[in-house]
């Protein structure tokens, strides 16, 4: 049994359908990235699987509590930490006294040892904190109670770079210990970093559902190089290249063709400079959703053909 | 179990200390200023008075002191004041939880949206002791302390009766909470409603062809001076508020219960 199960779960708000159908597992023990631009419906489901919405129709259980039930769900509440996109806290009292709080609800034992990672200044006020600061005191209450699962909606967001290393670096020694993630993020990078499968998200629908590294595999290479300009047509021609952008003394695409058949084409032409490299995340993603800049590459491809 | 609810009066004991204190102030000056004006004065006055304001504010008997304190302390501030201290109060609570994202992380606890909203609820317990219990103490020292004397079993009673109907002022702010999004909407609709159903009382309830309008009003079911004054009161109006405090408290919880957050 996963710890997170969708099983056709959708939500209508009337103006808009903001999961339509939507469908899949999460294994225990993996991190799984749950990707999407804002508004495509992420934290709809997140907040579902918390029993805060109820579902239009479909179901959805979380280790194994169905979210219609509220008893089951409080149960396997003990065993969820969560960190919403937006933290709420009391802004008068000090960051100490919310972890007070929360140790007093759902237990803290690893609170000492959170606190040697992250460091909110705990003996100050909530409405002093940065959006940083916050973040961290979040991250600290969604795992002190040393969940089994821990459902958080972009965990990184407001954090500086440094933080969010550490943060990926500690999401990944969690995942070591038997821990499941689940996290949304729209925020790609960040997700290739750290999990191990994502589900994509798109007006409500899940339109993905891939390892990360089949993910980055069907992304291709991105392949820029300097050469003449009768190599640049021949190579905007050949099979698996997407995505063309020429300039001035050289031309820059997607290739996901065969590797042998790109190097005995390249092998026939003058090629001055090279670089191969994994395309940004963001190019894998268009893949998926389709959108404006997918679109007019392909049509540059066919013009320049 | 309460841990919400201890956590919430921590945060609400700075305020329920100030607002004591700021209540026993005014109480301090009403008293004072009773022992300065002759006492004949005051019967002028209440017979100046219209019948609807005589009733509204309780004035029958202000040349005494029982009378007195019935209409200044216990008919204005409590009745009408705290009435609409303990409805606004109540009003903020969830509604503003929901509308500054607090009530995520807290229905992530492992506690049920029932027992929250009860713990939310019961947190209002502090300012309801707290203030009957100093202001009431405060009360009868002044009295003693400017040359009067009160029946002091009259004043606990008064002070006890004040409870049902705080609460049930308290429940309505929290069926207001959980049905509207928005804490300011829930706060003034509280504070609108609460003062309307005094007025409803106290004004329209007078005009006889409209009598049965007061019966809905809670404010109708405690009446301070006549207890302060001989320690008449009615166990049904009690019982009333009680019943009336229960069953809003029952269409808070399924309201809250089945709403999306």
């Amino acid at each position: 049994m996963g710890a997170i199960e969708l099983d056709g779960l959708t939500k209508d708000y009337g103006d808009v359908l903001a999961n339509d159908d939507v469908s899949f597992t999460v294994e225990t023990g993996e991190i799984f990235g749950y990707l999407g631009p804002n508004g495509a419906g992420k934290t709809t489901t997140i907040r579902t699987l918390l029993g805060l919405l109820e579902p239009t129709s479909g179901t959805a259980t979380v280790l194994g509590a169905d979210v219609h039930d509220e008893d089951a769900l409080i149960d396997a509440k003990q065993r969820i930490g969560y960190l919403p996109a937006n933290l709420g806290f009391n802004e008068e009292v000090t960051g100490a006294e919310v972890l007070d709080y929360h140790e007093s609800v759902k237990g803290g034992d690893r609170r000492d040892e959170l606190l040697g990672i992250f460091t909110p200044p705990l003996e100050r006020p909530i409405r002093e904190y940065s959006s940083g600061n916050k973040r961290m005191l979040g991250i600290i209450q969604a795992f002190m109670h040393d969940p089994e699962l821990v459902i958080m909606d972009e965990p990184t967001s407001g954090l500086d770079p440094l933080k969010q290393e550490e943060f990926n670096e500690f999401a990944r020694n969690e995942c070591e210990r038997g821990k499941t993630l689940f996290f949304s993020s729209h925020v790609l990078s960040e997700v290739r970093r750290i999990c191990d499968r994502v589900g994509i998200l798109r007006n409500g629908k899940l339109v993905g559902l891939e390892d990360i590294e089949t993910l980055m595999d069907q992304g291709g290479k991105r392949v820029r190089l300097r050469t003449t300009d009768e190599a640049r047509t021949e190579l905007a021609a050949l099979d698996g290249v997407s995505d063309v952008q020429t300039f001035a003394d050289g031309i820059q695409f997607i290739y996901t063709g065969e590797y042998n058949t790109l190097l005995r084409e390249l092998g026939t032409h003058d090629v001055r400079e090279i670089d191969i490299s994994e395309p940004p995340l963001e190019d894998v993603f268009m893949h998926y959703y389709g959108g404006d800049g997918a679109g007019e590459s392909h049509q540059e491809v066919q013009s320049d053909a | 179990m309460l841990e919400t609810a201890r956590y919430e009066m921590s945060r609400r004991f700075r305020g329920t200390v100030i607002l004591t204190i700021g209540v026993s102030l005014y109480v301090a000056f009403i008293v004072w200023y009773f022992s300065l004006v002759d006492a004949s004065a005051y019967a002028q006055i209440a017979e100046s008075v219209p019948p609807a304001m005589r009733e509204a504010f309780g004035i029958q008997t202000i040349g005494t002191i029982e009378g007195w304190l019935g209409g200044q302390i216990y008919t204005f501030v409590w009745l009408v004041g705290l009435g609409i201290y303990f409805a606004y109060s109540a009003a903020g609570k969830i509604a503003s939880d929901i509308e500054n994202d607090r009530m995520d992380l807290l229905l992530s606890f492992p506690v049920s949206r029932s027992q929250l909203l009860l713990e939310k609820f019961a947190s209002m317990v502090l300012p309801l002791v707290l203030l009957n219990v100093v202001v009431g103490g405060v009360t009868y020292g002044l009295v003693l302390a400017i040359g009067e004397t009160i029946d002091p079993m009259h004043l606990v009673l008064a002070h006890v009766l004040s409870i049902p109907y705080l609460l049930v002022c308290a429940a309505i702010g929290t069926v207001l909470s959980v049905l509207v999004n928005r804490a300011a909407v829930a706060e003034r609709a509280a504070i609108g409603l609460m003062f309307v159903l005094w007025l409803v009382e106290s004004a329209i309830g007078a005009a006889e062809e409209f009598s049965w309008i007061q019966y809905i009003s809670p404010t109708h079911y405690y009446s301070p001076t006549p207890v302060l004054i001989d320690g008449t009161y009615e166990v049904l109006d009690a019982g009333i508020l009680l019943a009336g405090f229960l069953g809003l408290i029952i269409v808070s919880q399924v309201l809250f219960q089945r709403r999306d957050i």
